[in-house]
């Protein structure tokens, strides 16, 4: 028995350092055996999309996503829809790994299309959409097999809007303006400023600005984004995804730009 | 839900849970645990309890990246930690003395942690180690020996409770589970104590003391122990021996819980506080602590 | 290594935990029980959401808070609730608090060797009439106690309450007695003090706080009068009540 409480709770590592001489931040990582290479798994994201931005406002929600699909640092492919309907009441977008998200959509068409099937007049809303999906990625998580995305559910059933937040390790939360990846740094608290004081008094017209204002902010210093972009609203009246649409965007200021790379003067 | 020592063993009771989940032909999972009362143990017709076991290469591996690490503050998963424990055989029967303090990483996660689990009136076990595992395999003990009651009009020896505590704890060898114990009690021999640890090991003994304030108490205890103590200086000697580790270990302190096994069963005696010992001890009279026998001996011990 | 070389290959390994910030706590008195949580969460320095809930009505005169890995939680409730739901069924009543601790703890040691990565606190009215509070570590061990701090600032909380709850390191007066239990309103007073201060000197914590109060039946109600931001949960009016105080805290 070893007699040091702090060595207590874990497995016994005296066989891979007996002596704890072994500086524990380089601590190796589990090793692999030839039989579980056998099974490949997500173990990071490939081909990925950046942020999904999105907002409730007085008619509904509004959530935005660019068309980019990264390879790396390469943008790889320019006209990839990061954003999906649902059914005919909710929207979802998908930030992270580009083939994950295309299972995802595969099985959300799935369940939707049984839904319809069983014809009992009862169709999958926003909050059943959000909550599948946690306990999906929840399950994926708990295998050690994850679906490497972040995703925003929004929607609108019943008179009420819905907006919730699910990722890769099944977390979620829900709020009235909501970003993932490089937007949750940059574009949220421009988001916050003008939505989360009152929501409903944001018509549908300035939410399509702040969105745009917001796509344009990204597009300016996310290296991983593209200047065309789609909106996604989904209203009393039902869940429209827009055509592609280009940022304006001026590059005069970097002209006066001094102090980056050679150019000092 | 997978075992791994479901998985991997071919002796001991996950095989026989195997076997009795044949028998009772029942292949739904959740079948027992849906008539809730039973809380969990409600699978107890099945053996042991099932265990989610991590999807990884390797699971132990992977316990030991998540769970906490005293030199590794990212290991976030800090479990609880219980720390000195002691217990010795004399002819008045078994005295069990142990402290309070439970440490998660270096906070003092508690203070009054009760580190006797009483398994059944004539059986007493002992926590060091997670105190989890201690609780929850102590507590199942507790169980398996009213089955052995029930089974077999007769009480169960210490003996066969402390062996099956560490068969059941060696299906689980390598896995992290991490428990000192000693399994006290009278039986038809007598007062016997039994060590029991994680690592399998199961020890018959007059004397023994667990955790890392144990060295402490081993000094204590070997200068102190006759068989032919009185119950008040059995007594004491325990409740001294908890005092030293306190005083001298920083992952023990706090209180100290004193029992006495005698033929008609365990007895809770009391309570002491570890500050109280040191400085007015048991009778508010005389403390523990040096001071008293240095006072006036010195410029910084000037007479009261 | 600057030089581009690694000692060894490097595995990238997905980590399924996460931490989100955010403190619990809870306090027992002599006919009550006082179980309160902020509702900030968090991931790093960026903060995903001011209100997400962390304590949890179980039964009529049960609460259980968590803290920790807020997918690990979640999903830690949901299946309390229905542990419980199926305990209604079978035998038409509601779970006794220690009874509810006791599954919690094999709850969470069926998780032994790939936990849940949450601090539990269970709070309410036993059989008995009497308040308590049982606390949890990830993998199940347990102990009823009089209070306890959980989550990112236990340790501001923890000897607060340690001084205020317990008189550690207080001397009565000569003559004197410190108090076995403290009143409902000294309680609320000091479980709201605990977090205005933990908010000051904690990033993680903040945004509003919700503090479920349970009442043993008979119990007068009186003391919650004056008290804003004041909701009834109890479906009944006699027999135990439930009640929940939502206030704001710092949002910065």
């Amino acid at each position: 028995m070893d007699h040091f409480p702090t060595h207590w709770g874990r497995p016994r590592n005296e066989l891979d350092d007996q002596y704890n001489t072994f500086p524990l931040h380089q601590r190796p990582a589990n090793h692999t055996d030839t039989f579980a290479n056998g099974v490949q798994r997500t173990q990071q994201p490939i081909v990925t999309g950046t942020s999904v931005l999105a907002i409730q406002y007085k008619d509904g929600i509004m959530m935005a996503a660019d068309n980019l699909a990264s390879y790396g640092s390469l943008a790889r492919f320019k006209d990839i829809t990061r954003l999906h309907a649902v059914g005919t009441s909710t929207v979802i977008g998908a930030s992270g790994d580009m083939s994950d998200f295309q299972h995802i959509q595969r099985v959300l068409d799935d369940i939707v299309t049984d839904e319809f099937t069983a014809g009992d007049g009862n169709s999958l809303g926003p909050a059943e959409i959000h909550e599948f999906l946690a306990r999906r990625m929840y399950a994926r998580r708990s295998k050690m097999n994850p679906l490497w995305n972040s995703l925003l559910v929004g929607g609108f059933q019943n008179g009420k809007r819905f907006l919730a937040f699910v990722d890769l390790l099944g977390t979620t939360y829900s709020a009235p303006s909501l970003a993932t990846g490089y937007g949750a740094h940059i574009a949220l608290p421009l988001l916050r400023q003008s939505i989360d004081p009152n929501p409903d008094a944001v018509t549908e017209e300035a939410a399509r600005e702040i969105l745009r204002n917001c796509m344009r902010v990204l597009y300016y210093r996310d290296a991983r984004s593209l200047d065309k972009y789609q909106i996604a609203t989904v209203t009393e009246a039902g869940v429209t995804i827009s055509d592609t649409q280009k940022l304006d965007t001026t590059w005069d200021f970097a002209e006066n730009i001094r102090g980056y790379g050679a150019q000092t003067q | 839900m997978n075992s791994f020592a479901d998985r991997f063993s071919t002796t001991g009771t996950a095989v026989e849970q195997r076997r009795i989940k044949e028998y009772v032909a029942d292949e739904e999972d959740v079948s027992d645990s849906m008539w809730g009362s039973e809380a969990g143990f409600g699978t107890i017709a099945h053996g042991t309890p099932n265990f989610m076991v991590p999807t990884v290469p390797d699971p132990s591996a992977f316990l030991r990246l998540h769970t906490d690490d005293h030199a590794d503050p990212s290991c976030r998963i800090k479990i609880k930690h219980g720390t000195t424990t002691l217990a010795f055989r004399y002819q008045g029967g078994v005295i069990v003395a142990v402290d309070s303090r439970a440490t998660a990483g270096s906070y003092v996660a508690s203070g009054t942690v009760k580190k006797v689990i009483e398994i059944n009136p004539y059986l007493l076990g002992t926590m060091a180690g997670g105190a989890a595992d201690c609780q929850y395999w102590e507590t199942y003990l507790g169980m398996q020996c009213r089955l052995h009651e029930l089974r077999n009009r007769e009480r169960i020896s210490v003996a066969a409770a402390s062996k099956y505590l560490s068969n059941l704890v060696y299906n689980y060898k390598g896995m992290g589970l991490s428990m000192g114990t000693m399994i006290c009690g009278w039986d038809k021999t007598g007062p016997a104590i039994f060590y029991v640890d994680s690592d399998g090991t199961r020890l018959k003994g007059d004397l023994f003391s667990v955790g890392s304030g144990s060295t402490f108490a081993y000094g204590v205890l070997d200068q102190g122990y006759r068989w032919d103590l009185t119950d008040e200086e059995a007594q004491e000697l325990g409740r001294r021996g908890i005092y030293a580790a306190g005083h001298r270990d920083a992952f023990s302190g706090n209180t100290i819980n004193l029992y006495h096994v005698q033929q008609q069963g365990w007895k809770f005696i009391g309570n002491y506080d570890v500050s109280e010992m040191h400085y007015n001890g048991p009778t508010g009279t005389a403390g523990y602590g040096y001071g008293v026998r240095v006072e006036g001996r010195s410029s910084a011990n000037p007479p009261a | 290594m600057p030089d581009g070389s690694y000692e060894r290959p490097q595995q990238r390994q997905f980590n399924p935990y996460s931490e989100n910030g955010g403190t619990i706590l809870a306090i027992a008195g002599a006919d009550f029980s006082v179980i309160a949580g902020d509702t900030r969460q968090s991931e790093g320095y960026s903060i995903q959401t001011r209100y997400a809930p962390k304590v949890f009505r179980l039964t009529e005169r049960a609460v259980l808070a968590v803290n920790g890995f807020a997918a690990d939680g979640n999903m830690f409730v949901k299946k309390v609730k229905q542990r419980l739901e199926w305990y209604r069924h079978a035998h038409a009543k509601d779970m006794p608090l220690r009874a509810i601790a006791r599954l919690i703890q094999t709850m969470l040691y069926a998780q032994r060797f790939f936990p849940y990565y949450v601090y539990n606190i269970l709070g309410g009215i036993e059989e008995d009439g009497t308040g308590a509070v049982y606390s949890f570590d990830p993998v199940g061990s347990y102990e009823r106690e009089a209070c306890r701090a959980a989550g990112a600032a236990q340790s501001l909380v923890q000897p607060f309450l340690d001084n205020q709850i317990y008189f550690k390191n207080q001397t009565p007066a000569p003559g004197t007695n410190h108090p076995t239990h403290l009143p409902l309103p000294d309680v609320l007073s000091i479980v709201i003090d605990s977090f205005t201060s933990a908010t000051e000197r904690h990033i993680e914590v903040g945004d509003g706080l919700e503090i479920y109060v349970v009442l043993a039946k008979g119990r007068s109600t009186q003391e919650l009068a004056s008290i804003g931001g004041l909701q009834e949960l109890s479906t009944r009016a006699e027999g135990d009540r439930m009640f929940v105080i939502r206030r704001d805290l710092k949002k910065d």
